[in-house]
């Protein structure tokens, strides 16, 4: 389980470090890079089994052109909500990563890796996914970008097995040019994933994954 | 009324010729000449004739000779022997071919018959020769002067070393222009130095000449200096700021409504109603900043009438200045000439 966070946190790493790179030649390209903070609420099978926390993570965005690519990493904590059943929290590794290309000025077509890992690994699903959807975002005024985002999560795959025809991941972003090269940047994903086991062969059951996600950033830009 | 104004007219006229009359006599050495020409001023004809004809016996100079003749021709005409003053007026322009009398200040009859003098004499007169200054090979040195008879006029100009160059060759009569381009046989400027325009005037046996020096020098043509803006036409902005809307708050609204109908709709019923901390941040944050750009002032925004006006400004300046620098390249290539008349003496005139 430590493993898998670990090679998370790598791959985050040499996401953000390629575009750094990527960064540096041209004038044209745009690089921001920073902390982040996380709120987090997750439910699972049933409305008794649900947690909340908060953790801190990482984030980087970059464009050149028309294309355009944001990752983020956090880790969080999740404890049991008041009512919950679960009696005890664990920890999970989220990593996000968006590429986008731009279609027109306010509309980007948008694909992307969803990867989460829980520790201990069997206190909640891990998941891993491909995005694809799209993107909308216009410009509120100076230095200001909102974004609304809805991507299909295809090809998923749990922990704990089973499938889910039906995946969804919505999005809500907001770029602000705090002062200077330094950015707020704010971003809410709503995850729902419609999943079904079918344990020992007896039929399939719903075991739906709900997830609410709020991370809140500053970033330097280059 | 007429009969006063035409005696205030002569006694002005009377005036004139008297207080030139005393100028002139002033001037005059020889006594007798002088006498005849207060005789004249006295209106005295014949004692003016007498004297004048007594002064022309003695020893005077060039410029009393004319004067003496000119008495005769004025005292002749005062007295209707047109013939004889004709004659007289022959010698005054012999003398002095540039002599010219005033119609407004000398008789008609006085006048006329220094025309007709004029007439019967082959003269050059009025040769004159303005200063000028073009570049070589696209102008030239006006010449005027004037033939008082039918005659074959070759004008030439006589540079340094006997360098001759021939200006004109023609049958001319009266007032004659002319222009010298100051050019060599193969079209390069004559060298810069002093040259003398020479008219030489041929009827028969008589020939009359005159002549007229000039300096001519070289120069740098001016360059023309690059244009940076064409007058009447100036660079627009070519940024423009937006009216002020509610547009920034309506579109944080929008999106983050997207979100939450999103957010409701997509909730499963089994899992419940999720938290709406998450999306209370993040809708929170997008609402006030929607609010505070709603509040700013709108960010310039490009004009594009504006940008292609300028372009075109910009590409028409460029390529006016193309004109120029290849104007320039023939520019720095040519002489500018400029000629100055001079006196008889070498000054400039």
């Amino acid at each position: 389980m430590s493993r898998r966070a670990g090679r998370g946190v790598g791959c985050a790493a040499v996401v953000l470090g390629a575009l750094a790179v990527a960064g540096r030649p041209a004038g044209a390209q745009h690089v921001t890079i920073g902390p982040q903070a996380a709120l987090v609420d997750y439910r699972e099978v049933s409305s008794g089994l649900r947690y909340s926390g908060s953790g801190f993570g990482a984030i980087a965005t970059a464009r050149y052109r028309k294309l355009s690519a944001a990752a983020s990493v956090v880790r969080l904590s999740l404890d049991p909500t008041k009512g919950s059943t679960a009696s005890v929290g664990y920890k999970a590794t989220e990593f996000d990563l968006w590429l986008g290309y731009d279609v027109a000025s306010y509309a980007s077509l948008e694909v992307g890796v969803i990867r989460r890992t829980a520790d201990p690994e069997f206190e909640a699903q891990s998941l891993g996914a491909v995005r694809v959807g799209g993107r909308s975002t216009y410009d509120l005024g100076p230095g200001a970008t909102i974004a609304f985002r809805a991507d299909y999560l295809a090809a998923p795959k749990f922990s704990g097995g089973g499938s889910a025809s039906f995946s969804l991941d919505l999005g809500l972003g907001l770029d602000l040019v705090v002062a200077g090269r330094l950015h707020g940047v704010v971003d809410y994903t709503f995850e729902r994933v419609n999943r079904k086991t079918n344990p020992g062969g007896t039929g399939e059951i719903p075991t739906p994954i709900q997830q609410s996600l709020a991370r809140v950033g500053l970033t330097i830009g280059f | 009324m007429l009969p006063r104004r035409a005696a205030v007219l002569a006694l002005l006229v009377l005036l004139a010729t008297l207080a030139t009359g005393e100028a002139r006599a002033q001037a005059i050495q020889n006594a007798t000449l002088r006498r005849a020409n207060q005789a004249y001023d006295n209106l005295d004809y014949r004692q003016a004739l007498s004297l004048g004809r007594a002064a022309l016996r003695e020893r005077l100079t060039g410029a009393e000779r004319a004067r003496a003749y000119e008495v005769l021709g004025f005292s002749y005409a005062a007295l209707d022997s047109i013939l004889k003053a004709v004659d007289a007026f022959k010698q005054v322009v012999l003398i002095d071919p540039e002599r010219q009398l005033d119609p407004n200040r000398v008789s008609p009859k006085a006048y006329s018959a220094f025309d007709v003098a004029l007439r019967q004499v082959l003269l050059v007169r009025q040769l004159r020769v303005d200063s000028t200054s073009f570049v070589g090979g696209k102008g030239a040195l006006p010449v005027r002067f004037t033939v008082t008879q039918p005659a074959r006029v070759v004008t030439r100009a006589i540079g340094a070393g006997q360098t001759n160059f021939l200006v004109d060759s023609g049958a001319w009569n009266g007032q004659v222009n002319l222009n010298w381009s100051a050019r060599l046989p193969n079209g390069d400027p004559v060298p810069a130095g002093t040259y003398t325009l020479v008219v030489d005037a041929r009827l028969g046996q008589n020939s009359f000449t005159t002549s007229q020096p000039v300096r001519v020098t070289h120069g740098s043509v001016d360059t023309l200096p690059h244009l940076t803006s064409l007058p009447g036409y100036q660079y627009l902005p070519e940024t423009e700021i937006p009216a002020p809307s509610w547009r920034p708050l309506g579109l944080a609204f929008l999106y983050t409504g997207g979100a939450l109908i999103g957010t409701v709709g997509l909730e499963s019923g089994s899992l419940g109603a999720g938290s709406k901390r998450e999306l209370g941040v993040v809708g929170g944050a997008a609402l006030l900043t929607g609010f505070i750009m709603t509040l700013r002032k709108p960010a310039p925004r490009p004009a594009e009438g504006n940008i292609l006006y300028n372009r075109l400004l910009k590409e028409q300046i460029a390529r006016r200045n193309t004109d120029i620098a290849k104007e320039n390249v023939t520019r720095r290539q040519q002489v500018q000439l400029s000629i100055v008349p001079l006196s008889k003496s070498g000054a400039p005139r």
